[in-house]
This record gives structure tokens, C-alpha cells and sequence, in this order.
């Protein structure tokens, strides 16, 4: 149980190190932000874009958008497993040694 | 380790926290999907904090400078038009999960005994979340923003006596100008913030004092359902449901970006295809559908008045609806989705 534990908090850590990897030299991109960008709209009837912005910035958002769904995905499935693994210890009675545990049914 | 622990309970003294944590109970039975919502709410108002505070270091509320600092965010800010996609969707969620959390506690008639006083702080926090949305609205001074802010500040003038004051104490003078502006800055970053942490904190003492509801038929049969503890096993659960709302928080915001409408002209007649926010769109399908004259009284005071009568009945439905187990019972809950049908098909009809 401890090795898969271990295992599974290098994986995450692999990942967030790869989300951050891959995040900082694309969000380096936008520091400048392209030309030909709208001034902002300070006249009376000037419309501004629904999300004007770089490509490189874009582009950057939707690999930090891909990283965060998988993010999800690995730490959904540790949850599973801590899941379990609180509702056994519930179910054998080891939470509430002690505490004079009465209430209810466990489920 | 153990040091800093101690040395930390020294201080604070959390240890009667902690055990109340350790001894806090969640019963499981058909509602329990329900539960997650508070806390989502509470994780959406996180966002719209850290969110707000971000656009607010680059917002200026006045009549010259708001649409161009608001398009200055979207369009120069590393990221701006992401946190700002960010501050309307998490309130668009927000908004969704409490109406899903008031509908669930009134359908399950959670509010009964001794839950009254929760029902009242938690109908009070949807009041302020929809104040939070009425005055965010103006604040990108688009002319979209204008004539709805028009619109719905022109409402308490429909109601006799103090009907022309509190419109002037919204719109700060006869009509909607930078004073109102700044007005709702003020109101929607300082006084609601301070107004909604205020009945937030007493609503969750509430909800922690009597703790979790158990189903209607449980309480009648005198049943006890089972229980989950509430840590860790009912924390790492909505843990879970947090992050998937996150995720879809953060999709939503990266592909559905929201635009910035022409800076709005105080001279300007009002735009085409004024609408208010989705959340509002039944009241202001109501108004438009109420005639002129209703037996000779003004139609936008008896619709406005008939609009308070049903926000009253919801704040008080806990004592409207005093014996949940009888047949006042079962009436009650048929008004509630008749409410909901009526609320839904309005918001609906306004759309097409």
C-alpha cells in the first residue's frame, strides 16, 4: 500500500513538475504582447474584442488547460483511493476506537 | 513539529475545532448529492475574491476610465482576459450552484424546525449574491450595462411612497451617471463583500450548530440513517467534486471569454436586445408582460409589488410551511416547482 502511495505522489509531483515546465517558456511568450492588439476603447461606440490576444498566449493557455485536466484526472483517482481507504477504516470501527462511537449506523 | 503544533495551539486554540471536526457526522441517504453544494458556493466565492482583487488593481471606476480600463485588462494585461473570464463565469456558477443548494433545502424541506433561521441567513445570501451580479454588471459601463442598470434601478420608483427615493439613492441622483458608477464600485467591492461575510459566518455557525438535515420520511419514522464522518471521508468526496468544478470552471472561461460592449453614452438612446443577466431575465420578462393599467393602478407597481410578495413568501417559507408532514405540506411543495416552472419559463420565453 505504501509503495503504490509513493508511486502514485511521484507521478503527481512528475506532473506538476511537467505542468510548471511546460507553463513558464510558453507564459514567457506573452510578456509582449503582438501587435496590431486594439488600443482600449476610450471613445463612446469602440467595440472591443470577446479575448483579443496572442497567439503564443493562446496557445499557452491551452497546453496549462491540458496539463490541468490531466492534473485532475491523477488527483481524482489518489481521492478514489483515500476514499476507500477512509470508508474501510470506518467500516472496521478504527476511527472511533475509544470515543465511545454509538450514533447511528455506520455505512 | 510537535513544537510548532503546540506552539500554535497556544495561541489560536484550535483543539475544540479540530475534535468538533473529528466528531462531525454527515448522514447518507438519497439527498446526500446536495451537501456538496454549500461548499461549492464556497469555493466559487473564494475565486470571485482573488479574481475581483486582481481586475480591481487595474479598474478605474469612473465615467471616462471604466470601459477603457476594462478593455485595457482584456486586451494588455498578460492573462487579463482570463481572470476577468474567470471573475463573470465563477459568478455565473456561483449563482447556478445556490439557486441548485436553495431548491434542494426547499424541496427537501430541510428548513423545517430547527432550521428556520438558517433558511432566513441563507435566503439573505442569495439576496447579496444577486446584488453581487447587479452591480458588477454596470461596472464595464458598456452600453448594455447602461440601459439594463436603467432598467433595474427604475424598478423601486414603480412603488408608492419611498418607491422615488430609493431609485435616487441607487442611481446617486435623478438618473444613471459616473456617480452611480462609482456608487455600485463601492457597494459591489467593499459593503457587500463586508455584508456577505457577515450572514455567511452566522449561516455556517447555524449549519454547524444543527448540523446536517436528515430526509422528511426519516424524521417522520423516526429512523436514524447511516452516517459518513465528515473527515476525512466526506472531505476527500468534495475534494473531488471542487476539482472537476474548477476544471469546468477554467474550460469555460478559456473558450467563452466574455466581450466588452461600446463604451456606453449617457446621450445615446437605448441599444437593441436589452437584457439583463440570465438570473434576472424572469422578472424582466414579468415586467414587460404586466399591461400599463391593472384596474386602473399603474401594472409596473402591481408587478413589482407581486415580485416582493413572492420574495417574501420565500424568505419566510420555513413559516409558511409549518407542518411539513401534513397535507400543507405536500401544497407547499407543489408551489415551489410550480415557482421554479414559472421562474424557468419566463427566463425561457425571454430568450426566444
Amino acid at each position: 500500500m505504501n509503495r503504490r502511495r509513493w508511486a502514485i505522489a511521484a507521478a503527481a509531483l512528475l506532473l506538476v513538475g511537467a505542468l510548471l515546465g511546460a507553463g513558464r517558456p510558453a507564459a514567457g511568450g506573452q510578456a509582449a504582447p503582438a501587435t496590431g492588439l486594439k488600443p482600449a476603447g476610450a471613445e463612446p461606440g469602440t467595440e472591443n474584442p470577446a479575448a483579443a490576444r496572442p497567439v503564443r498566449e493562446r496557445m499557452a493557455v491551452l497546453v496549462i488547460l491540458g496539463w490541468v485536466w490531466v492534473s485532475i484526472a491523477v488527483l481524482l483517482g489518489v481521492l478514489r483511493l483515500r476514499v476507500r481507504e477512509a470508508d474501510r477504516v470506518h467500516r472496521m470501527g478504527l476511527d472511533r476506537t475509544g470515543e465511545g462511537y454509538a450514533k447511528g449506523q455506520r455505512h | 513539529m510537535s513544537a510548532l503544533r503546540a506552539w500554535i495551539e497556544d495561541r489560536l486554540g484550535l483543539r475544540p475545532v479540530a475534535a468538533f471536526l473529528a466528531r462531525k457526522e454527515v448522514p447518507c441517504h438519497k439527498h446526500t448529492a446536495l451537501f456538496y453544494t454549500g461548499s461549492s458556493i464556497l469555493i466559487f466565492l473564494g475565486i470571485q475574491i482573488v479574481t475581483g482583487v486582481l481586475l480591481a488593481l487595474y479598474y478605474r471606476p469612473t465615467l471616462d476610465e471604466a470601459n477603457a480600463s476594462v478593455a485595457r485588462i482584456i486586451t494588455e494585461m498578460p492573462l487579463g482576459w482570463l481572470v476577468r473570464s474567470v471573475h463573470s463565469w465563477s459568478a455565473t456558477f456561483m449563482i447556478i450552484v445556490v439557486f441548485v443548494h436553495m431548491l434542494g433545502v426547499a424541496l427537501t424541506k430541510s428548513y423545517r424546525r430547527p432550521r428556520e433561521a438558517t433558511w432566513l441567513t441563507g435566503v439573505l445570501l442569495v439576496g447579496a449574491s444577486l446584488a453581487f451580479g447587479f452591480t458588477g454588471y454596470l461596472l464595464p459601463w458598456d452600453d448594455l450595462s447602461l440601459a439594463a442598470t436603467k432598467v433595474g434601478t427604475n424598478l423601486p420608483k414603480a412603488l408608492p411612497f419611498l418607491g422615488a427615493w430609493m431609485t435616487k439613492v441607487l442611481r446617486a441622483g435623478e438618473d444613471v451617471t459616473g456617480d452611480t458608477l462609482s456608487r455600485f464600485f463601492i457597494v459591489h467591492v467593499s459593503v457587500l463583500p463586508l455584508v456577505l461575510l457577515a450572514i455567511l459566518g452566522f449561516h455556517l455557525y447555524l449549519v454547524q450548530r444543527h448540523g446536517m438535515s436528515v430526509p422528511l420520511e426519516a424524521e417522520r419514522n423516526k429512523v436514524t440513517p447511516p452516517s459518513l464522518p465528515f473527515w476525512p471521508n466526506f472531505v476527500l468526496r468534495e475534494a473531488g467534486v471542487w476539482l472537476v468544478l474548477l476544471g469546468l470552471l477554467l474550460t469555460v472561461a478559456v473558450f467563452l471569454a466574455p466581450g466588452l460592449g461600446p463604451r456606453a453614452d449617457l446621450m445615446a438612446p437605448a441599444p437593441e436586445g436589452i437584457r439583463p443577466e440570465w438570473y434576472f431575465l424572469f422578472m424582466f420578462q414579468t415586467l414587460k408582460l404586466f399591461p400599463a393599467k391593472v384596474l386602473g393602478l399603474n401594472g409596473e407597481m402591481i408587478a413589482v409589488l407581486f415580485m416582493m410578495a413572492g420574495m417574501a413568501a420565500v424568505l419566510f417559507l420555513p413559516f409558511i410551511d409549518g407542518r411539513p408532514f401534513e397535507r400543507k405540506g405536500k401544497v407547499v411543495t407543489a408551489l415551489v416547482w410550480a415557482g421554479l416552472a414559472y421562474a424557468v419559463g419566463m427566463s425561457v420565453w425571454s430568450l426566444l
